[in-house]
């Protein structure tokens, strides 16, 4: 019935997919499965007619199709329940369900009573919790979730298309939205389901499409896959590591000083139960697929979000910072790689940038001398090899890997006790990446404690002394030593190590 | 042809909007030197020592008032509360000091009081409520006021200490009002707070960029309610000062400073959108305000007649500096 053939996507040099195709028929639901970057995203806006593609075809029920945008997607019987939603926030329940589609009598008023009974029936089938006159910004994500896929569902598509829409639900609430697909199968309706949840796939899928760097694959029935071979497409290597007797025998905790002992955090949905330790001058890293808690748990540990449940102790002392103000005076350190929203201040000079730490803690009556600021500044400017024009200028002018560099440094330079860093190198190219690494592990050596998450392997594999890998808000497995290889990784990020263990006992 | 003339005129543009960007302090000096000369052009009379004198005393005024709205537009707030705040402080002055030397200590401490709490409580509604800050101080503001009636019956009473007023309006070498010494003690401090102090440079960063100041340990709320406590404190000194300017007080007889202070910080290259701005530029732009009104008041034109001008000219002004902004972003 629907099939997609050699679509490739070029956004300037960077390919995103190249040669990619997969066939669906009524009634069947489709893993699209793929690690970060892979394509699965932008094959699902080439659907949802976000994302023109440059070459292939597109044939719905034999006749060629081309989608040029959301409306013509959705003229064809095509719905999408995005990642990142589209409900809008300000917007009642209601008015987001029947957008763009109200139903309106004769003069062209819109029948509400029809409309709230339309609405009601659907928050029921969904077990959906709120009232259709409720704002959908007072809604939890996760109920947020269940109705961009309702919302989705409303439209009585043919294809649906859900993008990891499961990555925010609860448990209870997978079950629904499992139930709820099933049940648009026996309707014929054709699913494309996105997800990094391994586990979920052998329970709802009939077929499955690898993708790997913007490829296809394969394409096979899942019942002739297994977890390994799925691994082995998207990610080439064969996930043996992962059964491995789990010996953690490399590493001694004896005559080392535990800097963070974080024990069972939760923050719902994002953090479910975590716990960490970290010695004085190791290099611990957070590896994991996208969005599974690392940056949540970051924050948590700075005190930027409110911690549920768990318990943080930092130099033997229990903490609970209410704000990073307070973490910060007690000797932390936090480099975001979001540098934009997070770290830049893009109208005030490199020198303003670098001083930030020294602004940031003490007195605030006091007086900060401009020479002793400008002697720090170009101390780091020196030291960490940051290219400039003027020291004066704002820090707009620096490229992007300066201004990384300079976020780092401004913080290196504090001397901080616990430094954490969230994807510091994201979007930074491979020298300023490297020369940060080098940085960071000059700083370890010297004593300092160092959390970093990265979404790259090889980027953790270089760097960590020990890798705690984060799957679905929980640790999936704490590489170190001779098991820090990347097929455990990988293995690890996929959750496997935990379905293994379950599977085994 | 035309094409050519055309580019001519967008260099020329840019040229005007590259100046204004690099310094809009001296840009706001040029232009009300510009306006004072087309006004003796026009009236001879206006060039006189009285008129000058008068155009200082205005010109520190507003820039007294102007120094807190600048701290709190670099923060990336607002504050309308400065015209009640100064009525308010005015009035408070007449009551106390009641035309008797000897209580400008207890009047001062009342006015500092006060204001402070003022400005407090502008902070708390703005940052923690998390109420726009347009709309919070303007209500404020009203709430002010309509206390000065209800406190006063709507006619104040007493005059400011003649001592008091005397070290206001005394005039040195001749033309230069006292009122001047006054600025000895506020520049300095403002100076202080905004460029040498750990708080000014925070308030700058905060400006910028709120959500990076919090990741990187700075206690983003305390800045934005103290920049509303030091702007209302220093509204009410000014309008202690007024006081002794104007030798008795009205209710919301400074009604005007709350739009005036913000326009001339804005004239003088602070951004609306916060993070970037100077007080020297604030006082360039008080200078430029006065000297405006002066200009539009010297020609003898009718009052309504002289709001659609100011109105006018303010407008062109803001459209060079906005310009200048989009192109940046």
């Amino acid at each position: 019935m629907f099939e997609m053939r050699g679509i490739e996507k070029r956004f300037n040099a960077v390919i995103a997919l190249d040669g990619a195709s997969l066939s669906l028929s009524p009634g069947e639901v489709l893993a699209l499965l793929g690690s970060n970057g892979s394509g699965k995203s932008t094959m699902i806006k080439v659907l949802a007619g976000l994302v023109a593609p440059n070459q292939g075809e597109i044939i719905l029920d034999g006749q060629p199709v081309s989608i040029n945008s959301g409306y013509e997607s959705r003229k064809l019987g095509i719905a999408t329940a995005f990642q990142d939603l589209s409900l809008i926030p300000t917007m009642s329940v209601m008015d987001n369900i029947m957008l763009g589609r109200e139903p309106v009598n004769s003069v062209g008023i819109v029948n509400r009573k029809g409309a709230i009974q339309e609405v009601r029936e659907l928050l029921e089938r969904f077990e959906i919790q709120c009232e259709p006159d409720a704002y959908v910004q007072t809604l939890t994500p996760s109920t947020q979730t269940m109705l961009e896929v309702a919302k989705a569902v409303a439209l009585k598509p043919r294809l649906l298309l859900l993008d990891e829409v499961t990555a925010a639900l609860h448990y209870d609430e997978i079950e629904v939205l499992f139930r709820i697909m099933r049940e648009l199968k026996d309707e014929g309706v054709a699913m494309i389901y996105v997800t990094h949840r391994m586990d979920e796939i052998f329970k709802i899928c009939d077929t499955a499409n690898i993708m790997r760097g913007g490829k296809t694959m394969t394409q096979s029935p899942i019942n002739e896959l297994d977890l390994d071979e799925v691994v082995f497409h998207m990610t080439g290597m064969r996930p043996e590591a992962a059964k491995k007797s789990e010996t953690e025998d490399s590493f001694s905790e004896e005559g080392r000083e535990l800097i963070l002992d974080v024990s069972h955090l939760e923050m719902l949905p994002k953090v479910r139960d975590i716990s960490m330790k970290a010695f004085k001058g190791e290099i611990i890293g957070i590896g994991g697929l996208q969005g599974q808690g690392q940056s949540e748990f970051i924050r948590l540990v700075l005190g930027a979000e409110k911690i549920e449940d768990g318990s943080i102790e930092f130099c033997g002392e229990k903490v609970s910072f209410a704000s990073p103000a307070e973490a910060v005076k007690k000797g932390l350190g936090f480099i975001s790689g979001e540098r934009n929203r997070d770290a830049i201040f893009h109208l005030r000079s490199v020198e303003e940038n670098l001083t930030t730490g020294l602004v940031a803690k003490g007195n605030l009556a006091s007086f900060l001398s401009p020479a002793k600021l400008a002697s720090f500044s170009k101390k780091a400017v020196e030291r960490y090899n940051i290219v400039l024009e003027s020291i004066k200028n704002p820090a707009s002018t620096l490229s992007g890997g300066n201004q990384q560099k300079l976020v780092v440094a401004r913080w290196i330079a504090m001397d901080p006790i616990l430094l954490l860093l969230d994807d510091p190198t994201k979007g930074v190219d491979i020298v300023a990446r490297q020369e940060i690494h080098k940085i960071l592990r000059e700083c370890a050596d010297e004593g300092m404690t160092i959390i970093i998450s990265s979404s790259e392997s090889d980027e953790l594999l270089t760097i960590a002394d020990r890798i705690y890998v984060f799957f679905d808000g929980q640790v999936s497995d704490m590489l170190e030593g001779a098991n820090k290889t990347s097929e455990r990784l990988v293995a690890s990020m996929m959750g496997l190590s935990k379905t293994m263990a379950t599977e085994e006992a | 042809m035309v094409q050519t003339h055309s580019v001519k005129k967008m260099t020329f543009l840019q040229k005007v909007n590259g100046f204004i960007q690099k310094s809009p302090a001296r840009m706001a000096i040029i232009i009300a030197t510009l306006l004072y000369g087309i006004t003796v052009a026009m009236v001879p009379t206006a060039l006189n020592l009285s008129a000058i004198t008068s155009i200082i005393m205005l010109t520190l005024l507003l820039s007294f008032a102007s120094a807190g709205q600048t701290i709190v537009l670099i923060a990336g707030g607002m504050d309308f509360t400065v015209g009640a705040v100064m009525s308010a402080g005015a009035i408070i002055t007449t009551a106390i000091m009641n035309g008797q030397d000897g209580n400008f200590v207890k009047t001062l401490v009342v006015v500092l009081l006060s204001s402070a709490g003022i400005g407090l409580l502008n902070g708390i509604c703005t940052v923690k409520i998390g109420l726009p800050a347009m709309i919070v101080t303007m209500a404020i503001s009203n709430v002010v006021n309509r206390l000065t009636y209800v406190l006063t019956d709507g006619s104040p009473l007493g005059y400011a200490s003649p001592a008091f007023i005397k070290s206001v309006t005394s005039k040195i070498l001749g033309f230069v009002p006292s009122l001047a010494l006054y600025g000895l003690v506020i520049f300095p401090i403002v100076f202080y707070l905004l460029y040498f102090s750990r708080l000014g440079k925070q308030v700058y960063l905060v400006g910028n960029n709120d959500n990076a100041a919090r990741l990187n340990g700075i206690n983003t709320s305390k800045v934005k309610i103290l920049t509303y406590v030091i702007s209302a404190t220093l509204s009410g000194f000014t309008g202690m000062l007024g006081a002794g300017y104007m030798q008795s007080a009205k209710c919301q007889m400074f009604d005007g400073y709350a739009f005036n202070s913000l326009i001339a910080v804005i004239v003088g290259g602070t951004a609306l959108s916060g993070g970037v701005g100077t007080y020297t530029g604030s006082i360039a732009g008080a200078l430029l305000m006065v000297v405006l009104t002066n200009m539009l008041t010297a020609l003898s034109l009718s009052q309504p007649v002289r709001n659609i001008a100011m109105g006018i000219v303010m407008i062109s002004l803001l459209i060079l500096y906005n310009r200048e902004k989009s192109v940046r972003q």
